[in-house]
């Protein structure tokens, strides 16, 4: 079964880059198109309601100088020539470069997005090992209870409590924004900040992975493996520990590369609630006002990481499940490493 | 002298819709190193008597009567981490199905230096893996070394087995159960693997209990057999006395 080693590993790295390249041109193409093709008058993001101040002929002067009046094809030759050398066009809405609206944001979403996805990640592998572990027992059942009926909560209507009880009542926590004005350097600021939209983002994932990572495990304990394992004189706990998890590794890997978008639509909705200053309020708006060009690349953008979290999945897959390794000559390494 | 004994075993599985006796006291004894073929057909229980001896069934199973004696001391009521220690020490097991009973996540030598730390924990990584390539050895299969480090999907079938008994063998048991350890393989396979396992019976010296509903294997293993059928072991004996004669019909006839 070993396969050939030569330059195996090169090929595929290329192989994905191209698969890369041609997804988010396949990507481009379509929002580009769906965007011009839906309703709606991207002067208003521009001009706001003057537009309805305007004579025909201003607004016909207006779209040209945007560049609107073209078929869309043609607009989308002269946008991917843009593209590739880095010029993404203004934002209609915020008459500046998309690059630098962008940016300004990122920061704030990947942080939120990111802590959320690590926390997820972490805590549902606990919660399920936890839960497996006790099956059927008291506190699995308590823990599942507790988990359905959180994940059944809309994250809107979670938010919404959650700025009532913490900000409105209490008077803890912030209810909006991502810093205080005047402390924006300030990291415990920043920190309180984050804790409402966080929680709003792990609660309303968490339960679902980690009942998932719960019954992978469930099932794993039933394989026949487990049985030889525990005729080596292994104890449950350490079957559970050594063998069932990583069997059931690849497939929470592989979830977890997918729920990336999911947990990232999850932020984007914390955003909105909590007028969070990210990009997905910026989605949000762009979407809704058709301003083309920043919706371009929020999406651009996104699909990347939606992209790359499968490949990462995938190379990851490899390195636990040796049956789904990536076409490489690894198998005679290992060997050695045993 | 016995190594194994059992004497008026019952199990029951208790589900919500009632109770469900699979084994119904079952009497016998094993001796050292001798071949026990136990046979009868599918669901008879011969699996859930073995398992049992063993405590790997579910919590719904319970041990209704009887007692097991482990070379004169009882074992019946062992907790899991008395079990824990006779398990891959005292007993060991060969499973039906090679290609699932082998973790596919892990090399095959991995699984073996596994068995090998957990029966000897003293032994320093360059002598586990030396004790690794001797067992993949003894139950002959070429180039261990490269073979330690395939995966199970990697190996045939007999392959596959041999790697099994050799996870069986690392714990250089007194007792082997070998659960119908060719059901699964092909016919030419099968016989290589049945050789095996007289051979290594030979050399270690340790006792089988042998399980199968397949009446030439039986004979071709057994220096005794029992017989059971719904749950009962209703006959036992020496090979000739029982294979010389009838075969009971459930089990077919050999001539």
């Amino acid at each position: 079964m070993r396969r050939k080693s030569l330059g195996r590993p090169y090929l595929t790295i290329v192989e994905e880059l191209i698969k890369f390249v041609l997804s988010i041109f396949l990507l481009s193409v379509l929002v580009f198109t769906l965007s011009r093709l839906a309703p709606g008058d991207p002067l208003y993001a521009y001009y706001g309601d003057r537009v309805e101040k305007m004579s025909m002929e201003e607004q016909e002067t207006a779209r040209e100088r945007l560049g609107l009046q073209e078929s869309i094809p043609v607009q989308y030759v002269r946008w991917i020539k843009g593209a590739v050398r880095g010029d993404f066009g203004i934002s209609y809405q915020y008459k500046r470069d998309v690059k630098e609206v962008i940016a300004g944001r990122l920061g704030n979403t990947l942080l939120l997005g990111g802590l959320g996805f690590i926390i997820i990640f972490v805590l549902a592998l606990f919660l399920g090992l936890f839960c497996a572990r006790r099956e059927d027992q008291r506190a699995d059942r308590v823990v599942c209870g507790i988990g359905t009926l959180t994940s059944c909560i809309p994250d809107f209507w979670l938010s919404l409590l959650l700025i009532l009880v913490f900000s409105v009542w209490l008077r803890w926590l912030p209810g909006s924004g991502a810093y205080s004005v005047g402390a924006e350097g300030s990291l415990a600021d920043r920190g309180r900040h984050l804790i409402l939209p966080l929680s709003v983002v792990v609660l309303g994932h968490l339960w679902y992975y980690a009942y998932l990572v719960r019954n992978r495990l469930l099932e794993e304990t039933r394989a026949d493996y487990v049985l030889l394992a525990r005729m080596k004189g292994l104890s449950g706990k350490q079957v559970l520990y050594r063998h069932c998890l990583r069997n059931a590794l690849p497939s929470y890997l592989s979830m977890m590369a997918i729920a990336f978008p999911h947990i990232l639509g999850g932020t984007y909705v914390a955003e909105t609630v909590f007028s969070y200053p990210g990009i997905g309020t910026l989605a949000y708006e762009s979407a809704r006002y058709q301003d083309y060009n920043l919706l371009m690349v929020v999406s651009l953008l996104t699909g990347s990481m939606v992209i790359l979290g499968n490949l990462a999945a995938k190379l990851l897959n490899g390195r636990i499940d040796p049956r789904m390794r990536l076409k490489t000559g690894a198998f005679k390494e290992e060997a050695e490493r045993w | 002298m016995d190594v194994l004994t059992v004497k008026d075993l019952s199990v029951s599985f208790y589900r919500e819709s009632g109770e469900i006796e699979a084994v119904k006291h079952v009497s016998f004894s094993l001796r050292a190193g001798e071949i026990l073929v136990i046979m009868g057909d599918t669901g008879c229980g011969k699996s859930v008597l073995c398992k049992s001896i063993l405590k790997l069934l579910p919590d719904i199973a319970k041990i209704k009567t009887g007692q097991i004696f482990l070379q004169g001391k009882e074992i019946t009521h062992y907790t899991e981490k008395e079990m824990q220690k006779l398990r891959g020490t005292v007993f060991s097991m060969v499973f039906q199905n090679p290609m699932t009973a082998l973790n596919p996540c892990m090399s095959v030598g991995a699984q073996i230096a596994e068995a090998v730390r957990l029966r000897n924990p003293e032994l320093s990584r360059r002598e586990r893996q030396d004790r690794v390539i001797n067992l993949l050895e003894l139950v002959g299969i070429d180039h261990p070394g490269e073979r330690a480090g395939q995966y199970p999907f990697q190996l045939s079938g007999g392959m596959a087995q041999r790697c099994v008994i050799a996870i069986a063998l690392a714990a250089d048991p007194a007792v082997l159960f070998a659960d119908e350890p060719t059901t699964s393989l092909d016919v030419g396979v099968q016989s290589q693997v049945l050789e095996l396992l007289l051979e290594l019976r030979k050399k270690l010296g340790m006792a089988v209990i042998f399980i199968t509903h397949n009446p030439e294997v039986a004979a071709q293993m057994a220096d005794r057999a029992a017989l059971m059928r719904d749950g009962e072991l209703y006959r036992i004996g020496d090979a000739e006395e029982i294979f010389g004669k009838t075969i009971p019909n459930n089990c077919g006839r050999i001539d």
